[in-house]
């Protein structure tokens, strides 16, 4: 197995809360790992502490081999790991175009980046809105956006948080697609996800999390018979 | 005439202070400084060494380049009011610095008119008229540069820095090095304009250039004009000064009362227009292309 994310011994600690505390785990390349967690896991703030938003506070995290624990968000990006908000944070001010543009000029000349970032748009159905001010568009539209931006830096590990949440159906069975559909293109992922038919439905791996610990990792079929999981966040129910 | 060469001026300032307080959203109230050193930069160097302002100028924007360099860092850490309160304390520790400095005139300033030399040489004419051309030619350069920059990847990220810094950061924008580079970039621009500003005056002190109104209104041209576009410094700084010089005519009679009426033209101005003078036009313009459109929209059938 080749791991193209290794998080070892991850703690972070906020004045005195052990956020997450001693978590390790891998993320093998080419797959779908989800995390799971109830409410206040600490799911978040693992993302947060992979992806450069803040450091731990002690532990590692390896990216293809290399130590990035404590490199920034932007060098981490440029190394290949884009990310999702949970709360979607679009640049409302600018268009559609020009939030997708932002993140492809970093790897491509002008002209290029507008033909890639354009190609995104279209890849992820937004491309009617292309010109509209990002501000403008309805929040379903504004995690495909965020989505889009994360895929435009070109990242071989990107990050979700939380995409399915406030979706329909029907839109859940379009964005597991999407998921697929980047995972196809050489994409590995790593989500979190409240949606457990979506976790287990689109994981190769969970990981689960509660009160900021590793409770259990292993394939969905594994996670759904494991009894502590059961017992902490399926509710007693055998899934 | 001298209305018209004090706006383009300040259009040059407005342009500046625009790449920091427009695009990136660093509202910086302390860019006097930078005015201030263009300007002492020439004082000095055509009282004490005969130098003309075409070769002072670029010292003075290398000095401003690199203090904006060493005070960016430090100083674009903070966010909001209070990296509008840091820049302000810096511009008022400078003037406090050129106040008692006697190198550079202390309180009484520097006067350096120039007699010797050419206008072309020295900057300073008798008539108004090719310095005002020098003006309109160097506005227009700043103008092109300003519009390739505006959809430049440079434009881009700055916007990207303003919109949200995080979301920037996670798209691979190092942020802190643009939010400098673009208070560099606005340094030099201002600069450039105190060092074109001096030789008009022939003269410059602490109080004229350095007073905590100075970096406000250098930021007022141009939020008033339209805030992060490239006409808009240009339309701020020439009805702001328009403005400023004919209520200061018009009410010579009472001391004050021409700032009173400064004042309330601001506030109605940031009242009813939030997008500054240029949303005016850009109203306008939208409100045309939707009756185009539908007009349009009969002939294809609906394209939205």
């Amino acid at each position: 197995m080749d791991p193209i994310l290794e998080v070892r011994n991850a703690t972070k600690i906020f004045g005195g809360l052990a956020a997450n505390s001693d978590i390790s785990f891998e993320v093998p390349r080419h797959s779908v790992v989800g995390i799971v967690g109830p409410n206040g896991a600490g799911k978040t703030t693992l993302f947060n502490s992979i992806s450069g938003a803040h450091p731990l506070t002690s532990g590692k995290i390896l990216f293809e081999g290399k130590d990035i624990t404590r490199l920034k968000a932007y060098d981490i990006c440029r190394l290949g790991m884009g990310r999702t908000f949970q709360i979607p944070r679009s640049l409302n001010e600018m268009t559609v175009l020009e939030n997708v543009l932002v993140a492809s000029i970093g790897r491509h000349k002008m002209g290029e980046a507008i033909l890639r970032a354009e190609k995104v748009l279209a890849d992820l159905g937004l491309e009617k809105w292309k010109d509209n001010p990002a501000g403008s568009l309805n929040v379903v539209q504004k995690k495909h956006l965020e989505i889009a931006r994360a895929v435009a830096t070109e990242p071989k590990l990107l990050l979700l948080d939380e995409t399915m949440a406030g979706l329909t159906g029907i839109e859940r069975v379009e964005a597991v697609k999407l998921i697929k559909r980047l995972n196809e293109s050489g994409i590995t992922i790593l989500m979190i996800e409240h949606v457990m038919e979506v976790v287990m439905n689109v994981s190769d791996n969970v990981v689960v999390l509660d009160g900021g610990k590793l409770l259990a990792e292993g394939t969905p079929e594994e996670i759904g018979n494991h009894e502590e999981v059961i017992r902490a966040y399926l509710g007693g129910k055998k899934w | 005439m001298n209305t018209v060469i004090l706006s383009l001026i300040w259009s040059i300032m407005g342009i500046g202070w625009n790449f920091i307080g427009g695009y990136a959203g660093q509202v910086s109230n302390g860019h006097a400084l930078y005015y201030a050193i263009g300007a002492y930069t020439v004082a000095v160097g055509a009282e004490k060494f005969g130098a003309s302002p075409w070769m002072t100028m670029w010292i003075g924007i290398a000095i401003s380049i690199g203090i904006a360099f060493l005070l960016g860092k430090p100083l674009l850490r903070l966010n909001g009011a209070y990296f509008l309160i840091a820049t302000m304390a810096v511009a008022e520790c400078a003037r406090i610095i050129f106040l008692n400095v006697s190198y550079v005139g202390a309180a009484t300033g520097i006067m350096f008119l120039d007699k010797k030399h050419s206008g072309w040489y020295s900057l300073q004419f008798k008539d108004k008229e090719p310095f005002y051309y020098i003006l309109l030619v160097i506005v227009a350069l700043l103008v092109l540069a300003a519009k390739g920059l505006d959809k430049s990847k440079f434009g881009y990220y700055l916007r990207a820095v303003k919109a949200n810094e995080m979301s920037a950061q996670s798209a691979g924008i190092n942020t802190p090095r643009y939010k400098v580079r673009a208070y560099m970039l606005s340094a030099a621009i201002v600069s450039l304009a105190g060092s074109l500003y001096a030789p008009f005056v022939q003269y410059v002190d602490p109080y004229t250039l350095l007073p905590l109104d100075k970096s406000t209104m250098i930021c007022l041209v141009a939020v008033m004009g339209g805030i992060g576009t490239v006409a808009g410094p240009i339309l701020g700084a020439f009805v702001m000064t328009f403005i400023s010089e004919y209520a200061r005519a018009a009410f010579s009679g009472f001391s004050g009362l021409n700032m009173l009426v400064y004042g309330i033209v601001v506030i109605f101005i940031v009242l009813f227009m939030p997008g500054g003078l240029i949303s005016i036009g850009q109203k306008a313009k939208e409100r045309f292309d939707r009756t185009r459109k539908r007009k349009g929209g009969g002939e294809h059938g609906s394209d939205s």
